[in-house]
């Protein structure tokens, strides 16, 4: 099917009693930010810094609130059906690698209410970034794993691809809004992402790595990698598969509550004992965890990599630590 | 202009010094315009050594970031010291660092490297796409070249270096043990016209501005973790007990956050504008921290990371200093 | 019934006392879960833990240092150590705290039918021992010899002091404490529970070895236990890492691809033997 572009904002409009979120400047910042004005989302420009796993695991979250010396806990379920519009494949593909581990053995509660009364309308991309890498990572430009629907900006309208039944059921409401799609669409789509494929220069063969790391434990490659890191959480924040989170007390005035807050194996208390000792004191050991992490444990749990190459840590890792010439010394160093 | 051969043998000569452990440099980034940190252990390593406009890293931070592994028993403390490269601005962090006490003099070897201004990368990218082949870039007659795949692109220095170069009065570094380059000229004025803008607002319209931007922050910590003068070995922000500071991430905590950093840095900060460089949701740090810098200069007359003799501002006090804020 | 995971239950504190004094005191709670059906239905076995805590100020991940056969209460040994742990220690009988669990996996009590069992401790490390050696001594005749090897710097560091004169009355059961210095008084052995075990010389034929104590400790203890031919995967430990969930979400608690609070606490020397982070 076909949607008009000037057509887009009806289109949301007629998705009946769910928020849609898009990418929006919020500041400077492109990120995942409910719609109130369908003129203000920026599809079309470079994917949103921040992922869309804060819509569906936001950076904050409360867990329950209680007061002050009472046992009364009332847990805090999200609630209301979301649509996130202009998800590119890398960020869908991400959110299904990370319900690997919000429903491992155990849902996840608040993952699990919000995941499930999520919609993901993806958009094709058509101008890949110079660090993206989706391609060797098992996705591509156009994936549609974990998408309801896939969007692919043909210039005055978007072709319009229903993946799944939830999909479906977005269309229904806007039925009328949509047009029939003519091979010559489907044609002028399929070239433009294939050209977009053939647009990614950056490249890797990533199978051996998971084979590769348990021999590099002690590999001298770590002190080096890691002896420019600052040690902050860029890279983790803006990760899509990145999923590591604290838990807190916090009390203002009469009401407490418990949350959960995105943190980062790379902050240096992110391990540290309470009685002083941290089994990763320095950033040598924590940089060698988290590739170990992408790239082996994650593997030898679920069965695929953390890693779907939207290239979001090389772009803005302050010190160019980039994951791909990382990985590269990994599969070249002698074992 | 700054001759490369030059700069690789004279670190090639210092790290191959018994009193050297390593050399921190910069060398070419893994794609486009950017560069990286570099430690040369050895000279191969040298060899890759830069000193271009796109080397806007201040190296000055490793020198408090690496961490002292515990020395095993029986072995002696390895004291050789570690020399580093230094732009003007960076330089003033060394001597910053001196005058807190937070680095010993004979432990750095300071290599001077009179700079010209550094290339915003934001600014860079709204005139040329990024591109994947990596680019090299000098100074040239008041000019910034790139040797960009298309082709040389010519800007003018002003249009293109970052905004703390703008105003840079310290070009050249205010402590060395050897200076690579030529002395380059002072450009920037003294005052605080950069941030008059701001100045001029009345109080509900500059919150409204910050609190706008506080409201990005996804507290990554780049900002306290880049900054040469954030050392402490524990930062108030990761206390738990007490939690001056809770990790909820909100306009509230973001602004205490924001706040409590600048102040930490009032009379300290050397405006090497790096905290801007890196914030990823492109927060206009640099601006609340000139305006520091403006109170620190006008209520005081003190000018930090200049003289390594000098005692912190904050650590003392004179008769006169002024009182006015004190109710 | 509470299925929410992260949901703690609340608690009370029917007794508590100190084990050790000083700085980083043991103290010992003893709770009852107030909610009735939770009580009930609370089933766990040696080597699970519990996250246990208080509202408004966090949670502690604390290995349930009671077996399931000494009655429906639960049996905490916690640490004097940061933030909630301090603020457990201010808990008095009468008061509450929450828990939530059983989390992680259980020393295969099954699979060690028959066999003989020798725990070695050192300082709290008893504490996670504690309720396997509980859980043998109440089904004796299922199990073999039980050694109770326990050690700790000075007689005031020694936990559970009043329970071992008894634990040594049980049928083919011995107790071996000791203590780092002579001390007036002391009528067990002088040394480092490594080199006792080497005194005891225990016999690998069908025998399991639990070690848990301070890390030093471990590394010479497993270091003896090879030397006494005991096979890998006849040796087990228990890990313990910070934790936040305690149900493998946050991420935080791994050794290499280990999770301590899902795949452990309890491993097998065989299981950690190429996880060089097990060790850190």
């Amino acid at each position: 099917m076909k949607l008009s572009k000037d057509k887009l904002a009806d289109f949301l409009a007629a998705i009946p009693g769910k928020t849609v979120f898009g990418p929006q400047l919020s500041g400077e910042t492109l990120r995942f930010t409910p719609v109130t004005r369908p003129g203000n989302l920026c599809p079309t420009v470079n994917n949103a810094t921040v992922p869309p796993k804060s819509v569906v695991f936001p950076q904050t979250e409360t867990m329950f609130r209680f007061e002050q010396g009472a046992t009364d806990i009332r847990t805090a379920e999200p609630s209301g059906e979301t649509v996130l519009f202009g998800v590119r494949p890398c960020d869908a593909r991400a959110m299904s690698i990370v319900d690997n581990v919000f429903f491992w053995d155990v849902d996840d509660p608040y993952y699990l209410i919000r995941r499930t009364n999520s919609a993901l309308v993806g958009l094709a991309c058509l101008d890949p970034c110079v660090n993206c890498f989706c391609t060797s990572m098992g996705g591509g430009p156009a994936s549609t794993e974990g998408l309801d629907i896939l969007l692919t900006d043909l210039g005055e309208s978007y072709l319009l691809e229903v993946l799944t039944g939830k999909g479906e059921m977005l269309c229904q409401s806007a039925e009328k809004l949509l047009s029939q799609a003519s091979s010559a669409d489907k044609e002028a789509a399929k070239m433009l992402q294939e050209k977009a494929a053939a647009q990614i220069s950056r490249q890797i063969d990533p199978s051996g790595i998971p084979a590769r790391l348990p021999a590099l434990w002690e590999s001298p490659i770590w002190e080096k990698i890691s002896a420019s890191c600052l040690g902050c959480g860029i890279c983790t924040y803006l990760c899509p598969t990145c999923h590591c989170f604290d838990m807190q007390d916090e009390t203002e005035g009469e009401e407490s509550r418990r949350y959960r807050t995105w943190d980062s194996c790379m902050f240096s208390e992110y391990t540290l004992h309470a009685s002083g000792h941290n089994p990763r004191p320095t950033r040598r050991e924590r940089t060698r965890n988290r590739i170990n992490h992408k790239f082996s444990y994650f593997v030898d749990k679920f069965k695929v990599m953390a890693c779907v190459g939207c290239g979001r840590c090389i772009n803005l890792c302050p010190v160019n630590i980039d994951i791909l010439d990382i990985l590269s010394q990994v599969g070249e160093q002698a074992l | 202009m700054l001759d490369l051969d030059k700069l690789r043998a004279l670190a090639k000569e210092t790290i191959s010094r018994d009193d050297i452990k390593y050399l921190i440099g910069w060398r070419q980034g893994t794609y486009g315009f950017r560069t990286s940190p570099h430690f040369v252990g050895n000279l191969e390593d040298a060899e890759q050594l830069i000193f271009s406009p796109l080397c806007s890293s201040n190296l000055a931070t490793y020198l408090t970031l690496a961490e002292k592994r515990p020395v095993p028993r029986g072995a002696q403390p390895d004291t050789r010291r570690v020399a580093i490269m230094v732009k003007g601005c960076d330089s003033r962090a060394v001597v910053q660092q001196l005058v807190e006490q937070g680095i010993k003099r004979e432990s750095v070897y300071v290599i001077g490297c009179p700079c010209e201004g550094i290339i915003d990368r934001r600014k860079l990218e709204e005139k040329v796409p990024h591109t994947l082949e990596r680019v090299e870039a000098r100074w040239e007659n008041g000019k910034i070249i790139l040797d960009l795949p298309a082709g040389r692109a010519a800007f003018p220095r002003d249009e293109i270096v970052a905004g703390k170069c703008l105003t840079c009065r310290y070009p050249n570094p205010v402590i060395a043990d050897v200076t690579v380059g030529e002395d380059v000229e002072v450009r920037g004025s003294a005052g605080f016209e950069d941030i008059n803008w701001l100045e001029v607002k009345n109080a509900q319209e500059r919150w409204a501005f910050w609190r706008d931007k506080v409201n990005s922050c996804i507290r990554c910590y780049s900002c306290r973790n880049v900054c040469p003068m954030c050392y402490c070995a524990e930062c108030i922000l990761d206390k738990l007990n007490p939690a001056w500071i809770q990790r909820s991430v909100n306009v509230s905590e973001n602004t205490a956050f924001q706040l409590a950093r600048a102040f930490h840095l009032a009379g300290r900060c050397i405006e090497c504008g790096e905290c801007e460089r890196v914030c990823p949701v492109e927060i206009p740090l640099s601006h609340l921290n000139r305006k520091l810098v403006k109170e620190v200069s006008e209520q005081f007359a003190f000018t930090p990371g200049i003289d390594p003799e000098a005692k912190p501002l904050l650590a003392g006090y004179r008769p006169n200093d002024r009182e006015a804020f004190i109710l | 019934m509470n299925t929410h995971p992260y949901k703690p239950n609340i608690a009370t504190v029917q007794d508590t006392w100190y084990e050790t004094f000083g700085d980083r005191c043991i103290k010992t709670f003893k709770v009852v879960f107030d909610d009735e059906e939770v009580r009930d239905n609370w089933t766990h076995l040696p080597g699970q833990c519990a996250m246990i805590g208080i509202l408004g100020t966090g949670e502690s991940m604390i290995s349930i240092s009671c077996s399931p056969t000494e009655g429906k209460f639960l049996r905490f040994s916690v640490m004097r150590a940061g933030k909630v742990t301090k603020a457990l220690h201010e808990l008095e009988a009468g008061d509450k705290m929450t828990v939530r669990g059983p989390y992680g996996n259980t020393f295969p009590v099954d699979e060690w039918k028959g066999k003989n069992i020798i725990t070695i401790g050192g300082g709290i490390g008893q504490a996670p021992l504690r309720p396997i050696i509980e859980y043998v001594r109440a089904k004796k005749s299922e199990y073999g010899d039980l050694t109770v090897v326990y050690g700790a710097r000075t007689s005031a560091d020694l936990c559970f002091k009043g329970e071992f004169s008894e634990l040594a009355k049980v049928e083919n059961t011995s107790c071996r404490l000791s203590i780092d210095a002579k001390e007036e008084d002391w009528p067990h052995y002088v040394g480092f529970v490594p080199a006792l075990l080497m005194e005891i010389n225990p016999s690998p034929e069908n025998t399991i070895a639990i070690t848990c104590g301070p890390p030093i400790m471990i590394n010479f203890v497993l270091q003896n236990l090879k030397k006494l031919n005991f096979p890998d995967d006849q040796i087990y430990t228990t890990l313990e890492n910070r934790m936040k969930c305690g149900i493998g979400k946050c991420g935080r608690c791994n050794a290499g691809n280990l999770y301590v609070c899902k795949d452990g606490p309890v491993f097998s020397y065989a299981m950690l033997k190429n996880v060089p982070e097990a060790f850190a």
